[in-house]
């Protein structure tokens, strides 16, 4: 009787999930009338601004997931050899944009960055791109600084640290050479979770006025009927890879494990 | 000129202060071992030597230089721990070649260095491995070829063997000394284990409550140890209580006999009781009472632990040991046998508490 509706409760979380994927691809396809057919995707993949809406946030995910390295691991690293009270602190900070809304965060940038401010950076394409950088660096931040932090839990961080400074090693060579190595696979998950997150962030791009891939699907979605469908399939294809490639470099770094 | 000086050196963490006015002056290849229970500040000494910590007071110097200023990757000093801590990101050559490669050698030179390294730890025909791929004893062979390979000034280790099984603590203990004595590196030892601080070193140092209670050769600490708790850290101790006869002739009394013993007696008073201590191995057991100076007493038990047999002995009320070697030929002592032990002067030590 209890698995009846444990298999009856899996049924229909499984049906409440999947049945509008479905749909959704199922209405992607029937833009020929009477037959399936790929046009509607041949359409989105051709039209200019999907390849420059999505080379752009494809550039700005790769950005955001540079600095986030840059920030999270030198962080992390230091919070646990020399300020381990800090910890707690640190990680409620890292939780803080999943509590702040976006728009909050965008409007506060606009009021401090505008062309009258002392720092004018809406002013230029590239100011407001770095702007956009810094705002998706903070929406990924919990799940990069998660990653990282567990993923230095599994060294022992001071101890590696006496080694390489007892070789003769400065700061810089231990975190490249044997920090950032040692939390590669860490590291690697929370990049795959940036880039979803950026690929598809709308408000930041949209209210900061960038030509992102969010605001495209939006407008695209206003405007189309089957292409929609078609580019939400895609973007949920993206978002699927980058969790797949984190299970697969989590199962990687599994067998690279020692059996301590 | 010894070659490593740590001069009135102290330590304290927050109020509590670990390390009290400690002394002590290494030659140039000398090994040296740190001796002492857990918590009573070894780690903590060789953590300043190594520059991990900085001392409250007190100065390093090495060769000479005054190293208390110089951060631990100025220091060129090479560190051995007991987790071994081989970066799990390198296999053995690259472990090996770290410091060659930070501190900036040719390609071929430190080709030829780790070779050379892995040659003296037997492990050549493991370069490709990784860490988690070999044995504990293979780990910390690895760790002592990657800090001994740029060449440093001084070697320290900190309990190195205390994580591995007992057959491969010898050897690999005998196989550190090996090549220390090879390279005639100056090297410090922290070990709790007072077997292995006896079997390697040239000199140790017992340490209690941060501070140096005696330093001298292993015979020395063993044979003569100054203090109560030297003695007792360091083997098995006999204490019996002597009344002091003669403080100028060295003699005192126990159970109606008169001994003479080893050390001066000066600033003892005639007829005051003091301790009187001795190794289990010291004098010789006989059966029957004695009229001479041996002490008459009554075999409580005895334990055959293979090559030796430990008696145990009631004499005048104190319970004490004695070993002999294990003898197929000889009968062992039973229990409640009359049995008298005779004891030279210079095995008996006198204790400054
Ligand atoms: N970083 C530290 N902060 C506070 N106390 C410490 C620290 N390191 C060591 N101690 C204390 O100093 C004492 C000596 O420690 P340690 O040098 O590690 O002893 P040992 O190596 O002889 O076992 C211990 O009581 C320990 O608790
Ligand atoms: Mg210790």
């Amino acid at each position: 009787m209890k698995r009846l509706w444990a298999w009856g409760a899996l049924t229909i979380g499984l049906l409440y999930f999947f049945l509008p994927l479905i749909g959704m691809t199922n209405f992607s396809l029937k833009m020929r009338r009477g037959e399936y057919s790929f046009d509607a995707y041949v359409k989105v993949l051709a039209d200019t601004r999907f390849q420059d809406t999505f080379t752009y946030s494809v550039t700005l995910a790769l950005c955001t997931i540079l600095v986030g390295v840059f920030l999270v691991v030198p962080t992390a690293y230091w919070v646990r050899l020399k300020l381990p009270f800090l910890r707690p602190y640190i990680e409620f900070v890292t939780l803080l944009p999943l509590v702040i809304p976006a728009i909050v965060v965008v409007f506060g940038y606009i009021r401090l960055y505008n062309t009258s401010s002392w720092l004018p950076l809406t002013g230029t394409a590239l100011g407001t791109d770095i702007l956009l950088v810094a705002g998706y660096t903070m929406l990924a931040l919990p799940y990069m600084y998660r990653a990282v932090d567990t993923g230095l839990r599994t060294i022992d961080v001071t101890t590696l640290t006496e080694a390489a400074q007892s070789l003769g090693a400065g700061w810089i060579t231990i975190i490249a050479r044997i920090i950032l190595p040692n939390v590669l696979v860490a590291v690697l998950s929370g990049a795959f979770l940036t880039f979803a997150i950026v690929i598809g962030e709308f408000t930041m791009a949209a209210l900061l006025n960038r030509p992102a891939f969010g605001p495209y699907m939006q407008v695209l979605g206003a405007n189309r009927a089957y292409e929609p469908a078609a580019l939400a399939v895609i973007a949920f294809a993206i978002t699927w890879g980058c969790l797949g490639l984190i299970q697969l470099v989590s199962r990687f770094q599994k067998s690279a494990q020692r059996p301590v | 000129m010894s070659f490593l000086t740590l001069t009135h050196l102290q330590k304290s963490f927050g109020p509590t202060k670990v390390v009290h006015d400690f002394n002590m002056a290494i030659d140039k290849g000398e090994f040296v071992s740190f001796l002492g229970p857990s918590g009573c500040g070894k780690t903590t000494v060789l953590r300043m030597i190594a520059g991990f910590e900085t001392p409250t007071g007190g100065e390093i110097t090495i060769n000479g230089k005054d190293q208390t200023s110089l951060k631990p990757n100025q220091r060129n000093i090479g560190m051995v721990f007991q987790a071994y801590a081989l970066f799990p990101n390198m296999n053995v050559f690259d472990n090996v070649a770290f410091g060659l490669k930070v501190a900036g050698k040719p390609k071929s030179e430190i080709e030829a260095r780790v070779k050379e390294m892995l040659k003296l730890i037997h492990l050549e025909h493991l370069a490709d491995r990784y860490p988690y791929q070999m044995s504990g004893g293979q780990q910390q062979r690895v760790a002592l070829a990657r800090a001994l390979a740029p060449a440093p000034q001084v070697l320290l280790l900190d309990e190195p063997l205390s994580a591995l099984d007992a057959k491969i603590r010898v050897s690999l203990r005998e196989e550190i000394r090996q090549i220390q004595r090879q390279l005639g590196i100056t090297t410090v030892f922290v070990t709790h284990d007072q077997e292995e601080a006896l079997s390697i070193s040239d000199r140790i140092v017992v340490m209690n409550g941060g501070k140096a209670d005696q330093i001298g050769t292993p015979a020395e600490i063993y044979n003569r140890p100054t203090t109560r708790f030297v003695a007792n850290f360091v083997g098995t101790l006999n204490v019996i209580e002597a009344k002091v006869v003669d403080p100028a002739a060295s003699t005192v009394e126990v159970g109606g006999k008169l001994l003479g013993v080893y050390g001066s007696l000066a600033g003892r008073e005639k007829g005051s009781t003091i301790p009187l201590a001795f190794r289990p191995e010291a004098g010789s057991l006989l059966p029957g009472v004695s009229d001479t100076s041996a002490l008459n007493g009554t075999v409580i038990s005895s334990h055959f632990l293979g090559s030796v047999v430990r008696t145990k002995v009631d004499i005048g009320g104190s319970m004490i040991s004695y070993d002999t070697f294990n003898d197929p030929s000889a009968a062992a002592p039973v229990a409640g046998q009359q049995v008298s032990l005779a004891l030279t002067p210079e095995s008996l030590m006198v204790l400054a508490d």
